[in-house]
């Protein structure tokens, strides 16, 4: 790996999330070291109960690290309120989710253009810019459907249009090919891989080691802690 | 967000979901509907109230005998037979009374023909007809002829008329009133106000005293000011003038005086307390209609945690939640409350029409039904709503 930027996207230092339960203390991660350069495609593998949701909680800025410094973007995020967690996320973050959490009853146009209406985009624009990206993605005559009318494939395509629309400098990908037949996941696996050839930055989270094969490098996630891995 | 994006949301979000949108808007709709309407109605039945009493004549007062005494008993107010004709002739001479009509009543066997009737007879005199506002149907009225010459002549009201079938053809014919022959020279309009107005036989006041009471007592002296502001000065003049006639010096006056305006005024205030009475029984219902919104907004806000959550993880602030659902719950208010507004308007009219009171609207109804129903979308949304706004995000993404 070359560092290509000078600046890391993303920098965890020391990072740990304790759940506290209220009689036991649960550590989800321990002593977490991070970095991931810009343009970087990485995946983070686990198993269940390895941390790998906590892991993308404090990646995406759902949630907020007990311990530790989270730089992102150059921002340190660890110590924001819920509205600049939010601010963060919008402008920063792109999500790609295993079930792909489109907004029901919404368009698919509608929904790649929402995240754009949360940065105050006006409404022609943000259409403009949800249709260029959906055209990108092959899902040009689908504008008009609802997340019911379309295949697994397909939502989860909407879904990476909606993380794209708003250019941020981070995609991150839990479990995408989760929920998809095997010919729809390779497909998006190779759309993850031509967005990295683009130049984005992509972390993916899965706990299927051959889904970790489509990023540059792996770090595996156990019982909280992360080891690095060789590169594949 | 933009207020337009908000709007837009809500709409949709309300477009999607058409019998639940309904339903919630049923509870606004029916309690704005009953505030317009039970208002609506509150305000025709005082405007109907109002318009018949003015139709007895605004500017009318009538003096009444007080009560009288015997040993230390005190009887009623009008069992005094204080009043004169000549009482009567004074007051005719104060300043701003326009008209004057003493009256003599009596109930007597009036027959015509073969009908027969126990009626109200009046004696009065030719001021009668301007001081009750009442008009001729045919015939002429009694004038100041046939009183200063004790003319046995009749004119009757209309409900009288009919009772007797008696018509415009029976001018001339002869009735007799308590046994003694009058002839009809006159049918009143009915006024329409009350039965008992248009039932009476009037005849020229002295005749009554001639042939029905020995003296020159009255029982009451109606008088019509020039106009409803003199109204006051006139009462004081009367009563000045009745004090000194009577020679009363302790202020206990045996005689009393009402005016319209004070049957109006109480008129208007009892009708203040009815319409407010009815504003707030409907506004129960108002209450439980936004009861209703705030239950739908929660299950809704339950329902829908997963979107919540997926707002959140794309960049929606808490604020934007919350605009967002306080929007959704003002739309449903506000659709509400304008279909209740509409609805109210209707069936105030119909009752309106069913009355014959006519159609009472009154727009500031309207302007309190939007912003009353605007508050209950605001005081009823506002918990679900922050209820939205405070979701983990990460909690909301993974609930089912």
């Amino acid at each position: 790996m070359s560092a290509v930027a000078s600046q890391p996207i993303i920098r965890l230092e020391n990072v740990s999330r304790v759940y506290d339960t209220g009689k036991v203390q649960v550590p989800a991660l321990v002593d977490v070291d991070l970095e991931v350069a810009d343009g970087e495609f990485l995946a983070i593998v686990g198993p269940s109960g390895s941390g790998k949701s906590t892991m993308m909680n404090i990646l995406g800025c759902l949630d907020r690290p007990t311990a530790g410094r989270y730089v992102l973007d150059g921002q340190p995020v660890d110590e924001l309120n819920d509205d600049g967690l939010a601010f963060v996320r919008s402008r920063s973050i792109g999500f790609v989710f295993q079930s792909y959490n489109l907004l029901p009853r919404t368009s698919a146009l509608e929904n790649v253009a929402a995240p754009l209406m949360y940065q105050g985009v006006p409404k022609k624009e943000r259409l403009q810019r949800a249709k260029a990206v959906l055209e990108r993605l092959g899902l040009g005559d689908r504008f008009g459907h609802v997340p019911s009318e379309l295949s697994g494939g397909q939502q989860q395509r909407v879904g990476i249009a909606r993380a794209l629309v708003t250019e941020p400098a981070l995609i991150l990908a839990d479990e995408p090919t989760g929920n998809l037949d095997s010919h729809s996941g390779a497909e998006v696996l190779e759309l993850f891989k031509d967005l990295h050839a683009l130049g984005r930055t992509i972390v993916l989270i899965t706990h299927d080691v051959d889904v970790a094969q489509a990023a540059d490098r792996a770090l595996h996630l156990r019982d909280g802690r992360l080891q690095e891995s060789m590169p594949v | 967000m933009k207020p337009t994006d908000l709007i837009r949301l809500a709409f949709s979000r309300l477009g999607t979901g058409k019998v639940r949108t309904a339903l919630t808007m049923l509870g606004v709709i029916i309690g704005v509907a009953s505030v317009v309407a039970l208002v609506s109605v509150a305000q025709g039945a005082t405007k109907g109230i109002s318009d018949r009493l003015q139709s007895l004549g605004t500017n009318l007062l009538t003096v009444s005998p007080g009560f009288t005494r015997t040993g230390a008993t005190r009887l009623s107010f009008g069992s005094a037979t204080t009043l004169t004709v000549d009482d009567a002739n004074a007051l005719a001479q104060l300043d701003g009374v326009q008209a004057i009509a003493p009256e003599l009543t009596t109930n007597k066997l009036v027959i015509a023909g073969t009908q027969n009737e126990t009626v109200r007879v009046v004696g009065t005199t030719p001021g009668y007809l301007q001081v009750f506002a009442y008009d001729m149907w045919v015939g002429t009225f009694l004038n100041q002829a046939s009183v200063d010459h004790n003319m046995r002549i009749a004119v009757i009201g209309a409900t009288t008329a009919d009772n007797l079938s008696l018509d415009g053809s029976s001018l001339g014919s002869t009735i007799y009133i308590g046994g003694l022959p009058f002839q009809l020279v006159g049918i009143m309009q009915p006024k329409g106000g009350s039965t008992t107005a248009d039932d009476q036989v009037l005849i020229p006041l002295s005749t009554a005293h001639e042939l029905f009471v020995g003296s020159n007592s009255v029982s009451t002296i109606g008088l019509s000011a020039a106009n409803q502001d003199v109204i006051s000065t006139v009462s004081a003049e009367i009563t000045a003038t009745l004090e000194q006639r009577h020679g009363i010096t302790n202020g206990v006056d045996d005689f009393s005086i009402s005016t319209q305006a004070q049957l109006l005024g109480t008129v208007s205030s009892v009708s203040d307390v009815l319409t407010l009475l009815l504003a707030g029984i409907a506004s129960i219902s108002l209450l439980v209609g936004g009861i209703g919104i705030m239950n739908i907004m929660l299950v809704s806000v339950r329902e829908r945690t997963r979107e919540i959550g997926i707002r959140k993880a794309i960049g929606a602030r808490g604020r934007d939640i919350l605009s967002q659902f306080l929007v959704e719950a003002l739309a449903l208010s506000l659709a509400g409350g304008l279909l209740g507004i509409g609805l109210g308007v209707g069936v105030s009219f119909g009752i309106g029409i069913y009355a014959g009171w006519g159609f009472v609207f009154n727009p500031l109804t309207v302007v309190v039904a939007v912003l009353f129903s605007l508050m209950v979308g605001i005081v009823f949304g506002v918990w679900p709503a922050s209820q939205a706004a405070r979701l983990d995000p990460v909690v909301a993404l993974r609930y089912e």
